[in-house]
Parts: structure tokens; sequence; C-alpha cells
């Protein structure tokens, strides 16, 4: 690993001050990405600017139907928070199976989405729960967030504060983890809003997508028995010595209708 | 005899007993000390150059930028070391660094020792190396095809041979066809066992000091230098002998130190470049220098299990008695021999107990291919059929509507007897494995009666305890140990034994404790230092307990008789009635007359002098047969396994869930009933690892560079965590062998080659399904899973028991 200049501000302006003022500077939140990029000096960034020690990225909220996350809370303190588990349980439950405890207490629902993994977990809750990435200077739908792998319409200097997630009628998170590192071979979270179900896949593809088809399939017969023999195109999925494109396409709608078993 | 796991009740006070490991509390709390962490004065830290092509020839190196830079104190090329080595005295084909040619990607080509790592590695980068790129051969059956219009992996022994050929072995008993072709039923089948590595936890790590002069002083004025070298390796002593020959240095003045060894498995068990390239580079710097393998390194250095391709046929009769074997083998060495040419003999001579073979060919050949070299893990050489062969037993039960337990308690060989391949066999408790694993996994009402999804498999296996032969021919002893006490009580074991955490030193030190009726903690063993231990061959082929401990046995008895003798001129006693145990020397006819072991020796001292003993142990040599390689297998003593695994298929995913697996192991006596556990438990998971996850994949040329292997790190290669590992039951089974230490055998292999058969058959009798190559990943199963819907054989199968052997003309069952 290279040398690098460590910052740690204590606000979201200071800290687009001190990366607008430092060259080579990059954004850090629980640093579960960037940290291992560097060790293998894919990533070698002059400076980090840290964003765990800014108390506006912090805290949970109710807020008419929705549920607002503060991006700088760890994949554990959403996996343990009451609001969450109360309002939208299977975002708790997709929190908890990210990575291993470590990763879960380090990592960030707000450096998760920025970073854009296509195996992430994240990408599948907010498209399916049809969430918006809320920054310091907009706010963003969940589905022209995510544009491919590791691709976002974010500005180089601009920080996630929060994510609102509408609270569903129900909904359910199945993956089939990398045995390694739990990151979604194949990941599918359904939400349903009365007639509206949302089918999101990660894990598979080059970046999160909707299975329309399975939504179609849902719309008009809410059970996992509607995607009986459904699955996706293998053509554009990931692979790899994991899994085939071909098996991927399988896992997908097994893991649908596990999803939809779990939503209850 | 069978006590499974519980203390049974023997003539011998510490022997038999759970007791801790004497160097157990030092690892688990950080203090002990591994190769990586010695550090000396002024000691310089090296690194590798190594090939990026897997076959090409080393036109010219260019080290001037690299010897150039700031930090860096030496540079060496394979031209520093022309000389060939090899772990089998007969096929010597690798140099420290290629000397002009590149066999593999991670070849080693030039080394640096420079003041930190980091400029090391800044000095690699300088170093230009011009290569001329040459076909590469992945695949063994083509490499087997090759016809000389490219170069052959190694230059061919003559002129005619295909050089890509380590080894062939064609061994042939009975009348195998005769028998074949009379056998009411024979099952034919074609398996792919997956090659895996060792993953210890421990890297490779080596350190070189050359002293010029050494401090000696020869007659003719002249002062030679002496090398010493630590390093993390299992077999010290042919370390030893390499060193001085490869670097021209007198063995005499070669010491090799053996810190404790982090895990090896047969990772480490023979010498590897950085060994010489630290001796060198100290040798041209004047300084110490240490090089530490990165873990990607350690993938390159491999030496792991071979991966096999099998086709078996195997037949009984209608009453479920085996008839014939025949086997044809072809095994993908990779890049350099190893130990290949006792694999070749291992893939066929290890298979003939315990199951009686009346007739038993096979044909057995070892490729190179530019791939990473596979040598000896765990089980060498015969893990790969015993998979196979417990398959095929399988098959042939069910096509004989069988039990298949049952198949396997009507073709026991039975103790003391020959196998078919002329081995002596002695002791054998596979009988009672059979019997606890049966009865702990209430096999009788589950087997065949688990829901759909839901199997039991069964598997036994034999393995050796060391071998009659070593590696180099020689006359002498296998193992040695020196003891001495001293005034205060104590006694000191001097031993060659490799202790690579499977606890060989506690192995010895129980011993010393119990013939001389010292406190455990009176015993110190002094290890790993070849300046003052005396030898022992390495630690391989579960040899270290029965060979080692026998020598401390022989070593310890002698001091003991000369402690009784004292005692008992002492107290005007018969020497015979004086005990020692628990701290005491004690009158038999009356334990109330009792003194001090300390005592006891004092007085010995007095009488003796000062008091010292040797022992030795060597392997009987007369029992083998007359054939070429037919010492090859020849041990001591066997040791005898049976597992059963039940699994949970997940027919959606493909996904194996083993849910327990059931270890029952015969290993002569548990000298320490929890590190036989350990052992038990240790094997069981590594062969589950293997079974469900374990996979060497390399790039080929539209995915990268050819010949790069695609996981060379724990995140991308699987073995299982703690999380993944399956609920393991040990149950150890004691046949008291005549000839080891208080009985024991080994332990340490042997219970890992049933789990992968195990899985397997559970696997069919979960869901009808045969898995005949590893290994059983989701994607693999789901294959297996769907070709089974389609065919619509995706079903429980039946066992029908009674229904007797087919009556018509034995059909082939084809295998995949």
């Amino acid at each position: 690993m290279e040398d690098f200049a460590f910052h740690r501000p204590g606000s979201v302006a200071e800290a687009q001050e001190t990366l607008r003022g430092t060259e080579d500077s990059k954004f850090m939140a629980g640093g579960q990405s960037l940290i291992p990029l560097m060790k293998l000096d894919m990533a070698a960034p002059g400076a980090v600017v840290s964003l765990t020690g800014i108390d506006e990225l912090r805290g949970i909220e109710q807020q008419d139907g929705s549920l607002v996350i503060g991006a700088g809370m760890t994949h554990s303190e959403v996996a343990e928070s009451d609001d969450v588990r109360n309002a939208i349980s299977a975002l708790a439950g997709l929190a908890g199976s990210i990575g291993d405890p470590q990763v879960r207490n380090r990592g960030t629902l707000g450096g998760s989405v920025a970073h854009a993994d296509p195996a992430a977990d994240y990408p599948a809750a907010l498209v399916a729960l049809g969430a918006t990435v809320i920054t310091d200077r907009r706010e963003i739908a969940a589905e022209d967030f995510f544009q491919g792998m590791f691709e976002t319409p974010l500005e180089t200097d601009e920080v996630i504060t929060s994510v609102r997630f509408p609270v569903p009628d129900s909904a359910g998170y199945s993956k089939f983890p990398n045995p390694a590192s739990k990151y979604a071979i194949a990941g599918v979270m359904v939400a349903r809003n009365g007639a509206d179900v949302k089918v999101a896949v990660t894990g598979a593809g080059t970046g999160v997508f909707r299975a329309t088809a399975f939504e179609e399939a849902l719309a008009g017969d809410f059970s996992a028995g509607a995607l009986d023999g459904a699955s996706v195109s293998a053509d554009g999925l990931v692979s790899d010595t994991d899994a085939s494109a071909e098996y991927r396409a399988h896992l997908v709608g097994v893991m649908a209708r596990r999803a939809v078993e779990a939503c209850g | 005899m069978s006590n499974n796991g519980r203390k049974i009740k023997s003539d011998w006070n510490l022997i038999g007993t759970p007791m801790r490991k004497v160097e157990g509390l030092d690892k688990s709390t950080g203090r002990a000390l591994y190769t990586d962490d010695l550090v000396f004065p002024g000691m310089l830290h090296g690194k590798i150059l190594r090939s990026p092509h897997p076959h090409a020839r080393i036109v010219s190196i260019d080290t001037s930028s690299a010897e150039a830079l700031d930090g860096v104190h030496g540079v060496v090329t394979g031209q520093d070391m022309p000389t060939t080595y090899g772990i089998i005295p007969w096929t010597p084909d690798e140099y420290p660094l290629c000397v002009d040619r590149v066999r593999y990607v991670g070849d080693g080509v030039a080394a640096v020792a420079a003041v930190d790592e980091d400029t090391a590695l800044r000095a690699l980068e300088l170093i230009e190396v011009e290569y001329e790129e040459l076909p590469a051969f992945f695949d063994p059956f083509e490499a087997l095809e090759a016809d000389g219009s490219t170069p052959y992996v190694h230059e061919p022994k003559k002129a005619d041979w295909n050089g890509n050929v380590t080894k062939k072995v064609h061994l042939e008993f009975g009348e195998v066809d005769e028998l074949m072709d009379g056998s009411d039923a024979v099952v034919e089948g074609e398996y792919f066992f997956e090659g895996s590595t060792h993953t210890a936890i421990e890297p490779h790590c080596a350190i070189g000091l050359w002293q010029a002069g050494g401090g000696f002083q020869r007659q003719d004025g002249e002062s030679s230098g002496k090398l010493t070298v630590w390093s993390a390796t299992q077999v010290p002593h042919y370390l030893h002998r390499e060193l001085a020959r490869v670097l021209e240095v007198d063995q005499a003045h070669v010491r090799v130190l053996q810190p404790l060894v982090g895990g090896a498995f047969g990772g480490k068990s023979e010498p590897f470049d950085l060994e010489f390239c630290v001796a060198k580079l100290s040798m041209i710097t004047g300084r110490p220098v240490k090089i530490l393998y990165t873990r990607e390194e350690v993938f390159y250095a491999h030496r792991g299990r071979h991966p096999f391709h099998m086709k078996y046929r195997t037949g009984a009769t209608a009453a479920g008695k085996l008839t014939s074997v025949d086997a044809e083998i072809v095994l993908d060495g990779g890049a350099y021999a190893s130990f290949g040419l006792v694999t070749t003999y291992y893939a066929g001579q290890l298979l003939c107990a315990p199951y009686e073979m009346p007739a038993y060919r096979f044909d057995s050949t070892r490729v190179y291919t530019n791939k990473p070299a596979c040598g000896p893990k765990r089980g060498h050489g015969s893990v790969q059929p015993r998979f196979a062969f417990e398959v095929q037993i399988d098959k042939l039960s069910e096509r004989l509507d069988l039990d298949p337990i049952e198949f396997r308690r009507l073709n026991f060989i039975g103790s003391n007897t020959r196998t078919i391949n002329e081995l002596r066999v002695t002791s054998n408790g596979f009988m009672e494995c059979l019997e606890s694993v049966e009865r702990e996994s209430a096999w009788k009402d589950r087997f065949r009666k688990l829901p759909f999804g839901c199997g039991l498999g069964v598997a036994g296996s034999t393995y050796i305890t060391g071998t009659n032969y070593p590696i180099y021919p020689n006359d002498m002893p296998q193992s040695g140990v020196q003891m001495q006490v001293d005034r205060s009580g104590r006694v000191a074991v001097f031993s060659g034994a490799s202790e690579i955490g499977q606890g060989c030193d506690s192995m010895v030190a129980y011993i010393a404790a119990e013939e001389l009726g010292v406190p455990l903690d009176y015993v110190r063993v002094l290890r790993g230092d070849t300046d003052f231990t005396p030898v022992d061959l390495g630690a391989y082929s579960s040899r270290v307990t029965f060979m080692v401990g026998n020598a401390a046995i022989d070593a310890a008895r002698k001091l003991r008789g000369m402690v009784q003798e004292a005692v008992a001129e002492e107290w005007d006693v018969k020497p015979g009635e004086v005990l020692l145990a628990g701290g005491l020397a004690l009158w038999a006819p009356d334990t109330e007359r009792q003194m001090h072991v300390k005592e006891a020796f004092n007085l010995a001292e007095a009488k003796f002098g000062t008091l010292g003993s040797t022992g030795s142990y060597n392997t009987p040599k007369d029992v083998h047969g007359e054939y070429r390689g037919a010492t090859i297998g020849a041990s001591p003593a066997y040791s005898f396994t049976a597992h059963v695994a039940e699994v949970e298929v997940d027919v959606e995913t493909g996904i194996v869930d083993v849910k327990k697996i059931w270890v029952a192991h015969d290993c002569g006596r548990a000298l320490n009933p929890v590190l036989v556990e350990g052992q038990m438990e240790g094997s069981a998971y590594m062969g589950f690892g293997e079974a469900l996850m374990e996979e060497q994949v390399f790039k080929d040329a539209e995915h990268g560079r050819a010949g790069l292997h695609d996981a060379p790190s724990l995140l991308d290669y699987r073995i299982p965590t703690s999380l993944d590992t399956p609920e393991l039951q040990s149950l150890i089974v004691e046949s008291i062998d005549p000839e080891g230490p208080y009985g024991a055998k080994e332990a340490g292999e042997g219970p890992l080659h049933p789990s992968i058969p195990a899985i397997a058959n559970a696997i069919y009798d979960a869901v009808g399904v045969r898995m005949d190559r590893l290994p059983f990943s989701p994607p693999n199963v789901w294959r297996a899973l769907e070709a089974a819907r389609e065919a619509d054989t995706l079903r429980k199968p039946i066992l029908n028991p009674g229904a007797g052997a087919p009556t018509s003309t034995p059909e082939l069952v084809p295998g995949d």
C-alpha cells in the first residue's frame, strides 16, 4: 500500500472543503471496499477523507410512511435497529447478511450505495423498495442512481447523506451468497405495495436490474407458485468460477420464489 | 477393544489419558516462535522473481539495474546454483532457480536481498528477463500424446520416450480378466478427483545465515564457512542433505533449525526455492536473509494433491464377494516430479485393504504439465483412488441389493494377513470401525429410509503408518532419540522429530514421563536442530508416532533400567520390583516405601556416572513381495477408518449440506485421545472441504494468461471455515498393534480418506444422483440434478435386501 494522508472532518461541508482542497483525494466511509483496493495497489489516493466522524450522516427516522436511514449507519446498526425491523424486516435481514461481523461493524449504507458494487446487497433493496438516495445537493431515485458496474451519477465531491425507503406492504430478500465474501451470486428482493410488485436482482448481472416478467406474474398472483419454472435469460449475466451465467439465471428464479415466501 | 473415545483401563499412568500439548499454551498465547518471528541484527529481506509464462526458454537475464538500486545487497539467478535437486533421489529435475527454462507461471527465476521487502519488490521490477515462449501443456491427455515436435516439459531420459511422462507403473496380481469375466456383477465407472492444496496457516518461510570462517579453523589453515538455515519445513534432515549438496558445503558445516511450524499437511515436505535462495544470498551478502512467501507464492509452490483421472472396473459374486478390480489412472503432475514417483505407485498400491481382493490390476501414469507441481498431501496418493473405489463398492452393493456396510463386512480382509499385493497387515480394527459408525448413525433405521433429499453414505479405508523404506536407501535407523536425566529430576529429550502441529513433542514427552515416572512438566523436549538432535526422517507418511515413539521408549527404558537398578541396590530389593510413577520411585510389594524420582536419579548417577541414553527404531525390511515396486506401500502397520456422512441436498440450488460425519478410526492405541480426536476431526474436515469446495482452476488463453492460477488467495480458493464445518463425531477404535509404541498406529492421515466417498454415497442415498467428479459444488451438483430430472431418475433409491444378484449376463453400468 502506498502512503497517503488521512483526514477525518466533523461535517459534510468540512469534508467537501477538504476534498476540494486536496489533490488526488477520495471520500471513504467504512473502508470495506476502498481499503482492500488500496492494499492491492489497485487504488492509491494521495489523501483519504473519512466520513466516519460526521454526526449528520447518522440516525434512523420514520417519516410519513418512509424510513430514512443515515448514510453513515453501519450494516450492524441497520440490522439491529428496532425501527428497521418493525417497518421493513427484510431490510434489517439483508443488512445482517452482508459479509461477516467485522464487515458489518465497519461498512455503511452510504458507502455501499456509493460504491455500487454489482454484487452488493443494498442495491436490490433500494430498487425493489423504490428508495430515494438523498445527497447534500439533490434526491435521486434508486432506479436512476444505479447505472451499472460501479457507475452512479454522484459527482466527485457529492456526499450521500441518507436513503429514504418507503415502507411496503411486505418485502422479502433471498440470496445465494458467495461462500467466502457473502456477496450475492444471485440475490433477489421482492417488495409488494398493493398490486404493485417490484423484483430487483443483484449479483447476477453487471448491475442491479428488475425482473419485469417476475413482477408481472406476481402482480396477478402474489405467491411463490406464480414463479414456478420462471427464470431470467442468461444473456448478459455474469459467468465466473463460482457460477456460470446459466446457473445464475436458474438461481435468480429460485431466489425469487424464496423471497416471495419470505414476504410472509 | 473399541472404546469410542472413553478412557480404557490400561497398564499405563499417562498413556491413554487426555493431556495438553506441551507447546499448546505458548501457541494459544502468542508466545510460540515461528520462523517469521525470528529477527536478527542486520537481517535482509528477500523476494523471488517468478515467471509470467507457463513454458518458456530464458534467453537472458539482466540484473544490473536491480543490483544498482539503493538498498539492494545481493541478486542471484539460476546460474548461481546450477545443480538439480529433488526429494526423490531418482528424479532430481528442478533447480533452486530456473537456469534455462521456466515450466509454470510462478517458477522462480531470480532472487533479491534488500534492506526491506518493499525495496526487494522494487528491485524485482528492475530485473529484465528475455523469454522465448514455448507451447505449453495443460491437459495431461494432450501431454501424453505429445510427439516431441515442441519441447516436452522435461527432456526425455531416452531419445524415443515422451518427456512428459514422469513415471508409469503397471502391476497385476491374480487372474484379473478371468475373474472379472466370471463375476455375477461388474460395475464400471470413470472418476475425476480434482487437485487441491494444503492451505496451512503459516506460509513457507526461511532464514539463511552464512558465517564465513564460521569459527572453524581447519588443519590446512583454510577456514570453512558455516551455513545455518531456519525453515518452516517438515523434513529438516532432507533439507540438510540437499542444502549441502546443491550449495557445495560440507554437510558437517550445515545446520538446519526448525522453529515451530504452523501446519504443513505435506506441503513442506521437500526443499523449496526460498531455502536455497536465503542461503545463497547470505553467502553473497554476509548478512542473514529472510524470505517469507506471500499466500500467492504458496499456491505456486503447491505440491498439493494430484488431480487423478480414473477408470475402475470392479466385479463381485452374487453373494457379494469381490472378485476382481481393474484400474487405469492418469495423474496430472504439474511441472516437476516432487514425490511423483511414489505417488504413481501409491495410486494403486494402497488400495488392497481393508477388503480382500482375489485379483487386482492397476495401470498408473504420472504426466508433467505446465502447472504448479503436485506432490504429497495428507493421504498421499491414496485419497483419490479411495474415492473412486468406495463409490464403486456403493454401486456394486446396490446392484446386488446388499446393504453397503454388509458388503464391506463380507469382504473384510482380516488381521495378521497379506494383501493381494503382498503387503503385511498386522492389527486391523476395521470391523469395529464399521460397527461404530453403523451404531452411532442409526444406519439400519435410516439408510435408504430418510425423506427424499436426505441421505446417508458409508465408506472405509486404510492407510500406512510410515514406510518401511526411507526415501534414500540406507540401513540406518529411521528415528533416533537421546535422553538424559539430571540431578533435579528433569528429563531432557533430544528428538529429531518435526513438530508441525500434530503433537510429536507432546508424544515424546508423554513417553518420557510415563517410562521414567516424572511429572509431565519435568520433561524438556529439545527439538528441531540438526546440530544436536539425532536424525528423524521427517513428518510425512504418518510415521512419527510409530517410529519416534518406539525410539523414545527404547531410550527411556535404558535409563529406567539404570534407575531401577540403583534404587534396588539402595533398598536391597529386586530391580523389577522398583516402579517409577507419579514423580516417585516405589517398591511394588509395598508402595509406602518410596522416594522422589530426583533422589532415584541421583542414586543412579552416583552408581553409573552421567545419565544419558539413545534409542532408535528401524522398520522391518523383509515383509513384502518380490516384484519391482513391492516395497512401496509396505508399512510396519496399517490404520483403518470408516465414515458415515449424513447430507441434505437442496434440489433447487444444488447445495449439499453435510449435517454430520461419524468418523471411526483404528489408531492402534490412542496415546492421547484428545490429540487423536483432533487428527480425526481435522482429517474429516479437510476431506469435507475437498469434497464440496476445493478447485484448482487455471486460466486459459481466452480468459487471461494461459496457465495462470485463477484463485491464488484464500478469498478465491475455497476451504471451509468453522461456520461451514459439519458436526463431527470421533469414534476411537483401539486394535493394539503388536509393534506400535504401546500398540499405537497412525491417526493423522487415514481418517481423511472416507470423507469424500461417504459424502458422494450419501448424496446418492438422498437424491439418486451419482457424483463421480469432484467437487460436489452447488453448480456441479445442480448440473447433475438437472440431468437426472431430464432422465427422470431424480428419486430416492430403494434398498431391497434379499432380492439377490442379477441372474442375467452382467451389464456394465456407465459411471458418468
